[in-house]
């Protein structure tokens, strides 16, 4: 049974176009013949101009043999506006290509334009379910997470996405805690995005995100992801780095506390025994946070910059040989 | 005492790219078939031979990609304009001193419509945004000498609306940094004399950390080496004047195992199957680093730099000394 369109009687109307009509190719591609034969007809219906259900099937066709055909996207979407289609009914038809083929831009974009034409929070709720799905296949697909960022701008509905956000992210860290596009959304959440439903004190949220990257540098301290999260808030706050001395510096010593030894500190989480030290991203911050307070306490960021140049981190030496000439 | 470049070898690869192959991805690539033979045709100067693939039959193939309904460049005789093919057609026909066969007018004004109010450009009419296609208009008009028509403080705009917390860019605003965008706002930036956007002493260590034990780069915290980010990271710390900042002989070393010494070309990394792409990237990064017998590279426009020169349009950028051996 043949699955060519040269074979089926519903297009015997039109006229394919064959690949380089009028053209002496250069560079000729071999084609399957069923890819052939679907972009053939494609050809014909985007001269003709035609918006039909046919044309619905054969752009399916098209994007799943070749989800990177952004023609076949393109004339896919315009279709389904000519038709009246039902666009949420078109969004659960292009599930499991989205899971499929989740590396492809078009993908996604298919996907916004329906959800603008669409216009719905109730859209917009299910298509961040949806979302769910598709990240825990890959965590860290750029694309599913820049268009879940779109996704809650656009719509910007504190109630029924905003809201769960925050703890969804927390579930994720759990899982991974070293997944830099969730600890990236955090911040968009909390920090760039408008001030969420809850967070109008300011101090009280300063501090729940300090204490919660604390808590997860202490769970897993080589993290660059926690340190840089934590690095962007005190940023962002205009907290002084030195004001964290104390909780870094434990991480900064060749050995983790032994568990007899000091009072448990619930603002200031230690490292635990199996913790690879020193840390050195807790280095780089207190020689960060002794640049920062000057005078006298240069000569103590110089120390930590030799060690990392000549010990700690020697990939990046002259980084390290930079920031102490820098300082000097 | 790794392997050393096996330049023969990948130009005998790229040669191959045009005949007979395996049908399913040839076809499936065709999106891409533009920008091939752009990284084909620049990897071959790096390393010295230009002349490898025809400049006649190379030259009719990109006016074969010519829409003349929008006035752009597809990425194969009859797909749609697209800005990423347009650059491409543009950077070929540069490096093949045939710009005059284009309707340079007609580009401009193709590529300034697809500025969105926000600043960003779209990649064509279907919409998708991303800084990448930012950077192909501003390297695009750069080019073909329109660069003057584009409204500079919209487009720095967006770059510096893109800028996170961590010092990096993202596709858009509100998206992650990743090293791939990093390049592409960077480049722009250099374009348009804003580097004083940037906050270069942050943006540098963030690119430095990239740098794996292994010696590779990856694009964003905790996620794999890949030798493509030994251009886009190594362009954007040359552009900051800040090289240096990675350790050049693991680099070099990583790059030179990521090599198919079988059958040419280069993968994103050891052991994996080479492509064009990664075999562009992967000689334009050494070219960066100063590895031995290569051609000069201009980081901002990954053309050559004897081109961007002949243009006007080079920009304070340093690479590495070219060594004398290996």
């Amino acid at each position: 049974m043949s699955d060519l369109l040269a074979d089926d009687s519903e297009w015997a109307d039109v006229v394919p176009i064959r690949q380089y009509e009028n053209v002496n190719p250069v560079a000729p591609i071999f084609y399957t013949e069923e890819y052939k034969d679907a972009t053939d007809y494609f050809r014909a219906v985007v001269k003709s101009g035609e918006t039909s259900p046919r044309v619905l099937k054969l752009t399916e066709k098209i994007i799943r043999m070749n989800p990177a055909h952004y023609t076949a996207w393109q004339h896919r979407y315009k279709t389904l506006v000519a038709l009246k289609s039902d666009l949420e009914e078109e969004l659960r038809l292009m599930d499991d290509l989205a899971k499929q083929f989740m590396k492809t831009y078009q993908v996604w974009h298919h996907r916004r334009l329906l959800l603008t034409a669409i216009n719905s929070v109730d859209a917009a709720v299910l298509e961040l379910e949806f979302l769910r799905d598709v990240l825990d296949v890959d965590t860290k697909n750029y694309h599913t997470w820049s268009y879940r960022q779109w996704i809650l701008a656009h719509f910007n509905n504190e109630t029924r996405l905003w809201a769960r956000e925050r703890a969804y992210l927390e579930d994720l860290l759990e899982a991974d805690v070293r997944n830099n596009s969730a600890w990236h959304h955090r911040f968009f959440v909390v920090y760039a995005s408008g001030i969420r439903l809850g967070d109008e004190d300011r101090e009280q949220v300063r501090r729940r995100e300090l204490s919660f990257a604390k808590e997860k540098i202490a769970l897993a301290p080589n993290n660059p992801s926690a340190w840089n999260y934590l690095r962007g808030v005190l940023e962002f706050t205009k907290t002084p780095f030195v004001e964290l001395a104390s909780f870094v510096e434990p991480y900064t010593a060749v050995q983790p506390p032994s568990a007899s030894e000091e009072v448990v500190d619930l603002d200031n989480p230690l490292p635990t025994e199996s913790a690879q030290l020193p840390c050195v991203a807790a280095l780089e911050f207190m020689a960060d946070a002794y640049e920062k307070q000057g005078g006298d306490a240069t000569a103590k960021a110089v120390e930590i910059w030799k060690s990392l140049a000549n010990e700690r981190d020697v990939m990046r030496k002259k980084y390290w040989e930079y920031r102490i000439r820098d300082a000097l | 005492m790794g392997p050393t470049l096996d330049i023969p070898l990948h130009v005998k690869y790229i040669q191959s790219l045009g005949e007979n192959k395996d049908d399913l991805v040839y076809h499936l690539t065709a999106h891409l078939r533009m920008n091939a033979v752009y990284w084909g045709l620049v990897a071959l100067c790096v390393m010295g031979h230009k002349d490898a693939l025809d400049r006649d039959e190379m030259i009719e193939y990109v006016m074969s990609c010519w829409d003349d309904d929008v006035g752009a460049f597809g990425a194969h005789p009859d797909h749609d304009a697209h800005l990423l093919s347009t650059l491409c057609a543009i950077q070929i026909l540069t490096i093949q001193d045939a710009l005059e066969r284009v309707d340079t007018a007609r580009v401009a004004k193709y590529i300034l419509s697809l500025q969105q109010p926000s600043g960003v450009f779209a990649g064509d009419s279907f919409g998708e945004v991303d800084t990448r296609f930012l950077c192909c208009a501003v390297l695009a008009l750069s080019l073909i000498g329109h660069l003057h028509e584009l409204d500079v403080e919209k487009t720095v705009g967006y770059i510096r609306r893109c800028r996170n917390f961590d010092g990096g860019f993202g596709a858009q605003e509100g998206a992650e940094s990743h090293a791939a965008q990093v390049f592409v706002c960077v480049a722009a930036l250099a374009v348009l004399d804003r580097l004083d956007e940037l906050d270069e002493d942050m943006l540098g260590w963030w690119l430095a950390e990239r740098q794996l034990p292994n010696g590779g780069l990856n694009g964003r915290p905790e996620k794999l080496e890949d030798v493509c980010y030994s251009f886009w990271v190594l362009s954007a710390l040359s552009i900051m004047n800040k090289i240096p900042w990675i350790n050049d002989e693991k680099l070099t070393q990583f790059i030179l195992s990521a090599q198919d010494l079988e059958h040419g070309g280069i993968a994103d990394r050891p052991g994996d199957q080479p492509d064009v792409f990664h075999t562009n990237f992967g000689v334009a990064g050494l070219s960066l680093l100063g590895y031995p017998g290569l051609e000069d590279l201009d980081p901002v426009y990954c053309m050559p730099a004897s081109v961007i020169e002949a243009k006007g349009l080079r920009k304070g950028w340093k690479a590495l000394p070219r060594r004398a051996s290996a």
